[in-house]
């Protein structure tokens, strides 16, 4: 799908929303800080929203052209929404809830009443009232009536935040289903890292309502553009890896062909995403005896200085990053090209399961 | 109670029924306009919506008798053209009593309006739905509840209307004359006895009304 | 918060205050008394130093009033029944009563009405639509135009076009409005409107006997200075107001 946002100006409370970009992507996250903009965001691409000055084109058609004086009406843009507080109709029961967008015209694929509610598996709650649903079911029902609108695209506001841990990790595989069978693209707003890593495969960081950076995660994680992104971001290394073996709640994960040793996730995928924050690596020279489980013979590919602390690019069987402080680099005597051992504490390894 | 005493009843409950339900497409019309959005005019028409209540009834009639009489805006047209009277027919009836009871019908849907969450009217536009639909099958149904109980206050009203009415319907039994209008005449000439007997049929009315009215207010219409 | 109380206590001060000085007679008088007895009274206050209040509507209305014990000096009916109710209850002084006025009834039409009345029997005809009546059952010009279209035996005919209204100058306005097509009034409310002209006179040979009775409130607040005011009522100077006005003068 192409998701074309071009001079977008929106005045909000305390800053302007300007925009200016292409998604691409399957599932692309809209990250940042709550009161960055996203939500307002979203409500302009499904039309619920004026700007001052926008352009907006998916696939080709033109939803909106301030230049123009041309906005499509919400109900034509074939946008499915499903917004942080689901929005379910308390007056109408389960089943009339998902069949409400059922006759739009909308120009997106149709999927069967039954297909849906069988991969988001909600079909013992058709007779129920919304009020008596749990958060979980509400969550798969909104996100089943934005499905059976057969929308082109699908806006989620920060689809998993009113959760808890153990409901979050049981809800992503079913956002991960409706990405991946009925492969409608999905626009997902995010402040939290690791929803936009577990489902995104682009990303638009989004600060103060300026996009600070776009592209692909990996990149975005790994090479933030500036210090607001890096800072937001926080995590420096990203690295897909495999689950061999899970002994006693400690998972051993194959990233790049080094074997490492991490907290096992609850789910039981195989394929994962390890996320080491440079803060939690740490650089010796000689190898002593330590708890650390993962212990790197690692060669130093480039220092760069930022502020108070140097970030050090490694090559461990894979491209670590480390953040350590300029007094360190400086007595240690860190150079490029220089072999060295990086240690990694288990539990600073965080496995995102894809 | 005599034969004409209950057409006097009847009458009236007939006519403050049919001048409720006459009111509520444009009471629920202006009530949807001042919930949502800001528009210029706004509190000058806030203020006017308001005015029935708080101004005397009399003076009320008095503008409709202006108005609606033959020499009269809207009345003149209607004689002239159409060869239509208002005044002292029970078309001045049901006149006055829309409006002195739609303000209260406006109120109570207008705050109705204002509690449903606009989130949902949105998500069912981004659902394919035009804005009549969004209407009737999301907001009306929520705010029902409210309306309906603005419906049974106004409903209670127009039973008791007296100073707009006797302004421009005059007191004729059979075709004009309202409970409350009867009452009074009985007492001015002196009837006590009818007049009391009318007044226990309208303590009876009112109360009920209100009692409906206020069962709506006070519970939720949520589907179980 | 102060200043709320400034202001209340001001505005108290213009509340009327009953005066030392002079004495307030009040007076219930038929509606369509109103114009002549307001002269009336202002030549009578400069001379006496009393005040004259007045309370005009349907004698009926009044009737009713005095009966629910209103404090009324003077009472001035515009029909004998009215003030015969009262005597029986006892609410009136019999001494007092004087019987000095007479009227007679007119058909009166909106100024620019295109229909030609010229007799009761016209308006039996289909176009008259609509005749203004003070409330036949009661008020007593409604009662007089009752009677006298009954004695022509037209009353069947007309009653179900009657609009009754609450006494005889609300029929003059209906009739000034154009809302209705005709009325029964007062020669001298005719006089009054000029947005009304007269289609017919009642003859006084056809038309009831009007007469328009005057008597001392028993009980009454103030009975000296209403006895005066009484007195002044059926003198000469009073009567050739009244004569002016229209009102026709007995004895």
């Amino acid at each position: 799908m192409s998701l074309l946002l071009k001079s977008i100006s929106l005045p909000l409370a305390n800053f302007t929303l300007e925009v200016d970009v292409e998604m691409r992507g399957r599932v692309t996250a809209v990250f940042g800080p709550s009161g960055a903009g996203k939500t307002s965001l979203l409500d302009l691409i499904a039309g619920l929203r004026a700007a001052r000055s926008a352009f907006i084109q998916l696939d080709g058609t033109v939803l909106a052209d301030t230049v123009k004086n041309f906005s499509t009406p919400t109900r034509r843009r074939g946008i499915g929404y499903v917004p942080q507080d689901l929005a379910l109709f308390p007056h109408l029961s389960v089943r009339q809830n998902l069949l409400y967008g059922r006759n739009s015209q909308a120009a997106g694929p149709a999927f069967t009443f039954e297909h849906v509610t069988e991969v988001l598996e909600i079909q013992p709650l058709m007779a129920r009232g919304v009020t008596e649903l749990s958060g979980g079911e509400k969550q798969r029902v909104a996100l089943a009536r934005a499905l059976l609108a057969s929308p082109r695209l699908l806006l989620l506001d920060e689809p998993l935040a009113s959760l808890d841990l153990a409901l979050k990790e049981k809800i992503i595989p079913y956002l991960a289903r409706v990405r991946d069978e009925f492969r409608i693209p999905m626009l997902c707003v995010t402040h939290d890292r690791f929803e936009a890593l577990a489902l995104a495969d682009e990303m638009v960081v989004l600060v103060h309502g300026k996009v600070m950076q776009a592209g692909p995660v990996a990149e975005v994680f790994a090479r933030p553009a500036n210090a607001a992104v890096a800072k937001f971001v926080g995590v420096e290394t990203l690295r897909p890896g495999r689950i061999l073996s899970v002994n006693e709640g400690l998972a051993t994960v194959n990233v790049n062909g080094v074997m490492l040793t991490a907290l096992a996730p609850a789910t039981a995928s195989r394929d994962v995403l390890a996320c080491i924050r440079g803060e939690d690596v740490v650089l010796q020279r000689d190898t002593a005896v330590s708890s650390v489980r993962n212990r790197l013979p690692a060669r130093i590919i480039s220092l760069r200085p930022e502020g108070a602390l140097v970030r050090v690019e490694l090559d461990a069987g894979f491209p670590l990053f480390a953040l350590v402080t300029r007094p360190a680099c400086a007595e240690l005597e860190f150079h490029p090209g220089e072999t060295i051992t990086a240690l990694i504490k288990t539990p600073a390894i965080h496995l995102v399961p894809r | 109670m005599t034969a004409i005493e209950w057409q006097i009843v009847g009458f009236t409950v007939w006519v403050a029924a049919l001048s409720t339900v006459i009111i509520l497409p444009f009471g629920l019309a202006l009530a949807w306009a001042l919930a949502r959005g800001n528009w210029p005019g706004k509190s000058l028409v806030e203020t006017l919506v308001t005015l029935p209540l708080v101004m005397p009834p009399v003076a009320v009639g008095l503008i409709l008798l202006q108005v609606f009489g033959r020499r009269g805006a809207v009345g003149g047209f209607l004689h002239d053209r159409l060869d239509l009277d208002i005044i002292f027919t029970w078309r001045a009836v049901l006149l006055a009593l829309g409006v002195m009871s739609a303000p209260l019908l406006i109120r109570s849907a207008r705050v109705a309006f204002e509690e449903v969450n606009p989130r949902l009217e949105q998500i069912a536009r981004t659902l394919g739905a035009g804005g009549w639909r969004v209407f009737f099958t999301i907001t009306v149904p929520l705010a029902a509840r409210g309306i309906v109980g603005g419906m049974l206050l106004a409903f209670a009203r127009a039973l008791g209307e007296f100073g707009a009415t006797i302004m421009v319907a005059g007191y004729m039994p059979g075709k004009t004359a309202t409970l409350s209008l009867a009452i009074y005449e009985n007492v001015q000439l002196g009837q006590d006895a009818h007049a009391f007997r009318l007044l226990g049929v309208s303590v009876v009315l009112a109360f009920a009304a209100v009692w409906c009215s206020g069962f709506f207010l006070r519970r939720k219409i949520t589907k179980t | 918060m102060r200043l709320f109380f400034v202001i209340i206590t001001a505005g108290a001060c213009w509340l009327p205050l009953p005066s030392a000085y002079s004495v307030e007679i009040t007076v219930f008088a038929a509606a369509s008394l109103t114009d002549s007895l307001k002269p009336i009274a202002a030549t009578y206050e400069k001379t006496s130093g009393d005040k004259i209040i007045f309370n005009f509507g349907a004698s009926s209305t009044l009737a009713r009033q005095i009966k629910a014990g209103a404090p009324a000096d003077i009472f001035f009916s515009a029909d004998e029944a009215q003030m015969d109710a009262l005597a029986n209850r006892d609410l009136i002084d019999p001494a007092t009563r004087k019987d000095r006025l007479g009227n007679s009834l007119v058909v009166v039409v909106p100024n620019d009405s295109v229909l030609h009345i010229k007799s009761a029997g016209d308006l039996t005809r289909v176009d008259v639509k609509r005749i203004a009546l003070a409330d036949p059952q009661a008020v007593p010009a409604g009662v007089y135009a009752r009677a006298w279209l009954e004695k022509l035996q037209l009353w069947p005919a007309i009653q179900p076009k009657v609009i009754p209204t609450e006494n005889v100058r609300a029929a003059l306005a209906a009739v000034a409005s154009g809302n209705v097509d005709a009325g029964v009034v007062y020669k001298t409310d005719a006089a009054i409107s000029k947005n009304v002209k007269i289609a017919c006179e009642v003859p006084r040979t056809d038309g009831p006997d009007i007469r328009y009775p005057m008597a001392l409130v028993k009980g009454a607040p103030q009975p000296e200075a209403a006895k005066k005011f009484l007195d002044f009522l059926a003198s000469e100077e009073a009567g050739q107001v009244f004569a002016r006005y229209g009102f026709l003068l007995r004895q």
